[in-house]
């Protein structure tokens, strides 16, 4: 009875923009994948390459050496914000005063443009000009993200902490919120004290939110650009060069076109993966957790 | 209520289209050209009378038109932006939007549009490093055939002869001319004359190394001086610093070894042989050979001497560091040499500024001076109008009048850049040369020493390819000799993918 | 610990982390307040004098000013892009059947997920090569860029709104149907006014969004559409000393976030996870 041609009239516009945006782009840079173009080569134009550009890819140092990179990033910042924001939010979940004050606040960084953030954190790191290396040098400690690629690396962890904590926090006090009572209260009515909710009971219904955070945290920092690229453009040296840098590197100053979409290809693969991980493993805990 | 919300809805709507497509194509703000309290005088009001009429009237088909350009934030390019420009269009009408912005960003957006042929730019800033890949890639127009098809548009005193042998680097095979000079500067040592010729430090240098304190020489002397300087700054806490050191992890630390550490070290054009198109020396190339190692390695240790904020300068943080007196000596570009020697507002080393040749290992001099090799960097840079320009006419009058012989002398106060030969015997430059400790004299009796960079259409490709291994040793993670090794064995692959050499 | 000494530890805690969560900002606020020379001298962290032209400078007589005004119209445009094509998209998917709908589903969160610099390039090539009339591409357009900010904020205000939309029976469809209502008039004067609150966060959350975004403009743009984001970045390299000045286009960009912040961080989580997360 119902119209489907109505149904997909109205679909029409959605499908035909992201058709645009996201299909036929994804299609072209498959394409380009397989070709050699470099904008400054000999003979200029593209020429065939068939697998050459994955072939090369598999033994790129400095491609894997920035995936690894990315990957070490990703492990630390996403474990720590996780811990951290389990505690913190749990701190939020006090009916106290002033706590939607303090919700308010600790929830900025989520609405700041990264690239500004990156901006922010340059400015309190500058040597000569920002607050850190300067007060630290008065306990002899030499703090130099241009030069020391350690202290740059972990200076992007602690950023990238800083701007998306709250992100865990936020979620999980709303999962905390939608939780049904009744566990709880036949726990309570059992006798288990705190810590034992917390184990055996919250975190397993909260099963579906961590892993859904956890996925979306993993794969928006393993694409971190904007922040990283004004704190440190890369470096030192190659230290913060991580994927996203990496291939924008290739692909607008080196003008390495097919390679740098082979490189896409790849990323966009393993995007893939990890989103069919996601959501299967989503659904997954949604049913457990209804039973 | 609903009605009212779809109606606002739908207002927001058209507005929003309605503006939008306004917009595409056009500005929507004020041209940008208000500029800052201008350092220098006004352009000279000389024979306003008979030049300014033939600007106007050749000018007068293209009143009210509005052309586009682009360059890089230095000294030479602001001091068009806030001063040429502004004269041309009282003269002649016809709007200039100079946007000035950073070295990445202008090469990222340059290359775009001529590229996707958007015609956004009617004159770009063409660095003499990058010109071999836009005639490679056919961006620009043939100014020498514009000029013959429209004699109408050419000045009669533009006199191309007068133009030093720079101009070259800008002409195509068959002479024909794509670029304008509008800059040209030597990348020179500068010195602090009242810290060299203080009695005190002078002895305690004689004392600790030997000999006496001049300007280096040799690698070897340079960094004496550097090493003395550093310990003499911290003994008598003072910020001040043995050298400056160009080593940001970005593109600009790789033109400083390139361009500027290597030739001294008897390896040109990259280390990239010309042939065969190898850059590792199994293969007839220099890039990793010994000498070019030990170049790096120096260069690196210089880092110890340096002050903090080294390992984040680019070519302007390094200005800016020898301007606040932070180092004895430094490889600084010529084109900031004027300010930092003369302009108290920005530099607190006025008048104790002096200028010598880089310090260079044995036999390169002579190499040089018998036309083999060079020393040193001969940078600079010109104005050329893209193939897509709507508006090559303005664009080519605009050019011209950044060219005209008359104006050069004070152009060269504001941004120490010369490249006509007349400008070396204007009286403002001869002026001028006292207060820059004899630059300008050096420029012209020894510029033939220094060289551009090396023709090469990959130019920005390799350079991208090298300088991921050369950022690698300044942090330390590589030594100068496995980067060298790297780069060099990552050139020749890259090269071969790109069609030079099998 | 007491009642009472508890509670003070948790203000104590509060206090520490919200600090913690503004210095950065609190940062960018100080250093756009001072001149060149005062920000060469020791940091420290209170401030009487204010050196507007910092802010003044760049917005006014430089290009950030158009820079800012083109921020604001391509954020603006694609909101209102977005909420049209979702709404009547969201009405289709909660009313009619759709095979695949979940395979579109997963092909949508792809987009959003995967790294910009992997579509960054093909869709500047789009823009600038294949879809051109003549002299007019996208390249550095308005409508270009709002048309790409649709790949993120399309799928997501989508997925937030149908779990409203879902939630309104269709026993009111029916009823305006009876009535006499085209399905043009049910989306009109039924939907949009009962999830009026999901329209306004999506709209919220799709504005904040294409406000921020940087790699998409920087690769998209050049000088007449180019965002107040990509200017920021522009200033890296500009001249190392003028920090200043870019400390006061930082805060200016930041500014649109904070005043929303209130309204936004409620809504912000069930957003950024596709609504898989709410309260």
């Amino acid at each position: 009875m119902k119209s489907t041609r109505t149904a997909w009239l109205f679909m029409m516009p959605t499908l035909v923009i992201l058709v645009f945006i996201g299909l036929v782009p994804f299609i072209y840079v498959l394409y380009i994948g397989f070709f050699d173009w470099n904008l400054f080569s000999k003979i200029r134009g593209m020429s065939w390459a068939g697998l050459n550009n994955y072939r090369k890819l598999v033994f790129d140092s400095d491609f894997n050496a920035s995936l690894g990179r990315g990957a070490l990033f990703t492990v630390l910042t996403v474990s720590i914000e996780m811990v951290l924001g389990i505690l913190l939010a749990n701190l939020l979940m006090m009916k106290i005063k002033g706590i939607k004050f303090f919700r308010a606040i600790h929830s900025l960084p989520l609405t700041v443009a990264p690239i500004a953030i990156g901006a922010a954190w340059r400015l309190m790191t500058l040597p000569g000009l920002g607050p850190v290396p300067y007060y630290l040098q008065k306990i002899g400690f030499d703090f130099n993200i241009g030069r020391y690629a350690q202290q740059a690396f972990f200076t992007t962890v602690i950023m990238d902490i800083w701007h998306w904590t709250p992100f865990i926090t936020l979620a999980f006090l709303a999962g905390l919120s939608s939780l049904p009572k009744s566990p709880f209260e036949s726990a309570m009515v059992d006798g288990a004290n705190r810590w034992q909710i917390q184990l055996h009971i919250t975190l397993p219904l909260l099963k579906p939110v961590i892993l859904t955070v956890l996925f979306l945290r993993i794969m928006d920092a393993l694409r971190i650009v904007d922040e990283v690229w004004m704190l440190t453009g890369g470096g030192p040296g190659t230290a913060t060069r991580y994927i996203g840098i990496h291939i924008w590197r290739v692909v607008f100053p080196k003008t390495d076109y097919g390679y740098g979409s082979a490189m896409s290809v790849i990323v966009l693969y393993f995007t893939i993966v990890l989103t069919w991980l996601l959501i299967t493993s989503v659904s997954q805990s949604r049913k457990e957790v209804a039973k | 209520m609903k009605k009212l919300l779809l109606w606002i809805v739908v207002l927001m709507l058209t507005v929003s289209v309605v503006a939008t497509f306004s917009l595409v194509g056009c500005k929507a703000v004020p041209e940008a050209v208000e500029a800052e309290k201008p350092v220098v005088e006004e352009a000279p009001a000389e024979e306003e009378e008979v030049a300014g009429s033939w600007w106007a009237q050749a000018a007068a088909p293209y009143k009210d038109v509005t052309i586009k350009g682009i360059s890089e934030s230095t000294p030479p390019s602001k001091y068009m932006q806030e001063v040429l420009a502004k004269s041309f269009m009282e003269e002649t009408g016809i709007n200039v939007e100079f946007e000035v912005t950073s070295w990445d960003e202008m090469y990222d957006k340059e290359i775009k549009d001529m590229e996707v042929g958007t015609g956004i730019y009617d004159f770009v800033y063409i660095e003499q490093d990058i010109i071999f890949s836009y005639l490679h890639n056919e961006y620009l127009l043939d100014m020498t055939n514009f000029m013959n098809e429209n004699p109408e548009l050419v000045f009669d005193d533009l006199d191309m002869d007068d133009f030093t042998s720079f101009i070259n680097d800008f002409k195509d095979d068959e002479g024909h001319v794509y670029g304008l000079p509008f800059e040209a500067f030597l990348k020179i040592c500068l010195y602090r004359k009242d810290l060299f010729e203080n009695k005190e430090i002078q002895d305690a240098f004689k004392g600790e190394y030997g000999w006496d304190l001049r300007p280096a020489v040799t690698f070897d002397e340079y960094g004496q001086i550097a090493k003395f300087f550093t310990e003499w700054g911290k003994d008598n806490d003072m910020e001040l610093w043995g050298t400056t050191v160009q080593a940001a992890s970005h593109p600009s630390s790789f033109y400083e070894i390139f361009e500027t550490i290597l030739p001294p070290a008897g390896v040109y054009n990259w280390g990239i042989n010309m042939e065969n198109w190898k850059a590792t020396s199994a293969d007839g190339g220099a890039m990793d050979s010994d000498k070019a190692k030990e170049a790096l390695a120096f260069w690196v240790s210089m880092l110890d001497y340096a002050p903090p904020e080294a390992t984040s300068s680019t070519w302007d943080e390094v200005a800016a560091s020898f301007a606040a007196g932070r180092a004895a000596q430094g490889w600084v570009y010529g084109e900031n040499a004027a300010w930092i020697a003369t302009n108290a507002e920005k530099s607190v080393v006025v008048g104790n500024v002096g200028v010598a040749r880089p310090p260079l290992m044995e036999g390169v001099l002579e190499e040089a001076e018998a036309g083999e090799g060079y020393i040193g960097y001969y940078d600079g840079g010109a104005l050329g109008i893209p193939h897509c320009s709507k508006n090559p006419e303005a664009a080519m009058l605009f050019i011209q009048w950044v060219c005209r012989k008359d104006f050069q002398g004070e152009f060269a106060k504001a941004g120490s850049r010369i490249v006509r030969t007349s400008t070396f015997d204007d009286p403002i430059v001869l002026a001028m040369d006292k207060e820059v400790d004899g630059y300008y004299s050096m420029f012209k009796n020894e510029g033939y020493l220094y060289k551009g960079a090396p023709p090469f259409p990959f130019h920005a490709t390799i350079r991208e390819v090298i300088y991921t291994y050369t950022i690698q040793a300044i942090t330390g993670e590589m030594t100068a000799s496995e980067a060298l090794d790297a780069a060099a064995k990552a050139t020749n692959e890259e090269l071969v993918k790109l069609g030079y050499g099998k | 610990m007491t009642g009472k000494g508890k509670r003070v530890f948790i203000y104590l805690i509060w206090i520490l982390l919200s600090v913690c969560t503004l210095f950065p900002i609190y940062w960018l606020f100080l250093v756009s307040a001072r001149s060149r020379i005062e920000l060469f001298d020791s940091p420290t962290f209170f401030q009487t004098t204010f050196y507007i032209k910092n802010f003044t400078r760049p917005l006014l007589n430089d290009i950030y000013g158009s820079y800012i005004f083109n921020s604001v119209i391509i954020a603006t445009g694609n909101t209102i892009l977005v909420m049209v094509c979702a709404i009547f998209a969201t009405y289709a998917l909660s009313r009619y059947r759709f095979k695949g709908a979940n395979n579109i589903f997963f092909w949508t969160i792809t987009n959003r997920m995967a790294p910009a610099a992997a579509f960054m390039f093909p869709i500047f090539l789009l823009y600038s090569r294949v879809l051109v009339i003549g002299d007019i591409s996208f390249f550095d357009t308005h409508i270009g860029m709002i048309l790409v900010y649709c790949l993120f904020n399309l799928p997501f205000s989508i997925w937030l709104l149908k779990g409203i939309v879902d939630g309104i029976p269709i026993s009111i469809d029916e009823a305006a149907r009876i009535d006499g209502a085209s399905t043009l008039g049910i989306v009109w004067r039924i939907v949009v006014p009962l999830s009026a609150p999901g329209i306004a966060i999506s709209s919220v959350l799709s504005w904040i969004f294409a406000w921020n975004e940087y790699l998409f403009a920087a690769a998209l743009t050049s000088s007449d559409a180019r965002t107040i984001t990509t200017g920021l970045a522009e200033f890296v390299t500009i001249v190392g000393t003028n920090w200043g000045e870019m400390a006061a286009v930082a805060l200016v960009s930041v500014l649109p976030a904070l005043l929303f912040l209130g309204f936004v961080q409620k809504y912000i989580i069930a957003g950024i996870t596709f609504g898989a997360v709410r309260e």
